[in-house]
């Protein structure tokens, strides 16, 4: 499967609606073990909502082996590169079970360790 | 019903005079204020100041106030010229023909509009002729910047919008951006987070500064769902310090700067309800050097 992101949404990779629209696209078939590629020429604006949304979320079913194996991107610049590789990451290593209570008691901590 | 007269003085962009913005908001922060902007001791006005006021009158308008700017108390001629060329006056009632100068335009968005602010930064704030960059280097700060407006509309809950205004500093060669909205601000939105999972009696201790590290941290967001978020701010950051620039941040009473001399967050004095990004770039594209683009012959 071979998708044009220009043609799909235009220019402009930023907002995470059209990450989503990518995501609806790809998500089945990566599931699947097919190759996908991605073609970003004539994409010349990015931020990381779309990509959290078009990339990040394949992680929650897809290890980050398989993704890097079966998705291709293809003419991407390098700063569109950077962005995916940080959604990757961040997505990687994303708990929706944080421990909210310890950050609140490291923060506390740290709070009163600057003020002594 | 009783109009209350408040003088706008010089306002540039350094921590004081941020006060004196915040001190302007909590003087008409109640319903159905009656507003009159006096500008008869305002030699200067920085982008900061005119996007803060600007939000601030539809602030006061959408609590059934009226905000008037009394245009004919403008005795400088700088600050006349420059806020008729950006659009602002003709925005609140100046009859005056604007025209199509260097300054970049105020602008009030009500709802994250993509080609709106993107065609806003890439063609009026930093394609607006005075600095030189390659259109890929131009695709790429606008991508960053896009950053600063998605994380307004998405976490600041502000029922009025967001507001923004540049400049360039073309004799400095730097370029600023400032980006204001009326919302929570990001330390309530930080702790209204944790609340759901951590005791108030402790959520309640946390000071702003240390609520706005958390935000500016890789991989932390307030954002509930499945979807990992949390990057754009952290990728800003990089390319602050790439480029030697300046990113500040002032929310509720919380202060961010980052910049040449690393990352610090301050609690301040004074505190209004809202976010105020304010941008400042160095306009030299060798503190840009693209990776790809360095590397083709």
């Amino acid at each position: 499967m071979k998708l044009s992101i220009k043609d799909r949404i235009g220019p402009r990779c930023i907002i995470k609606e059209d990450g989503q629209k990518i995501f609806d696209e790809i998500h089945g078939p990566l599931k699947k073990g097919e190759t996908v590629t991605l073609n970003f020429d004539g994409v010349n604006q990015f931020a990381s909502p779309f990509f959290n949304f078009a990339i990040g979320q394949l992680l929650k079913d897809i290890n980050e082996t398989d993704l890097r194996r079966f998705l291709q991107i293809e003419s991407l610049n390098e700063t569109g590169k950077l962005v995916i590789e940080r959604v990757i990451e961040n997505a990687a290593k994303y708990h929706g079970d944080k421990d909210y209570r310890k950050i609140v008691d490291d923060i506390l901590e740290q709070q009163a360790k600057e003020s002594d | 019903m009783t109009e209350k007269v408040i003088k706008i003085n010089t306002l540039n962009d350094k921590p004081e005079h941020f006060e004196q913005l915040f001190n302007i908001w909590s003087q008409v922060n109640n319903d159905a204020e009656n507003v009159r902007f006096d500008f008869s001791q305002c030699s200067f006005l920085r982008p900061n100041a005119v996007a803060f006021l600007g939000g601030l009158a539809r602030l006061i308008e959408s609590r059934r106030g009226s905000v008037v700017f009394d245009w004919d108390t403008i005795n400088n001629s700088w600050v006349r010229a420059t806020i008729r060329q950006n659009g602002f006056a003709g925005m609140f009632g100046d009859s005056s023909p604007s025209w199509e100068g260097h300054s970049i335009p105020y602008r009030e968005d009500r709802s994250l509009d993509l080609n709106g602010i993107s065609d806003y930064l890439t063609f009026n704030w930093i394609g607006k002729g005075r600095i030189h960059v390659s259109d890929r280097l131009r695709d790429d700060i606008v991508g960053w910047m896009w950053e600063i407006y998605n994380n307004a509309f998405e976490h600041s809950a502000s029922e009025i919008g967001v507001f923004s205004c540049g400049q360039h500093l073309w004799r400095k060669k730097k370029l600023i951006l400032s980006v204001v909205d009326f919302g929570q601000g990001i330390p309530t939105n930080v702790k209204n987070f944790l609340r759901q999972y951590a005791a108030e009696d402790n959520v309640a201790r946390l000071k702003s500064k240390y609520c706005l590290e958390w935000a500016f941290e890789s991989g932390h967001s307030t954002s509930i769902g499945h979807v990992a978020r949390g990057i754009g701010l952290d990728l800003l950051k990089e390319f602050i310090h790439l480029n030697q620039g300046k990113l500040e941040v002032y929310s509720n009473d919380g202060y961010a700067i980052i910049d040449e001399n690393g990352d610090r967050y301050e609690d301040r004095e004074i505190s209004f309800a809202g976010t105020i990004v304010h941008i400042t770039l160095r306009c030299n594209e060798k503190l840009y050097q693209l990776k790809d683009e360095a590397d083709s012959p």
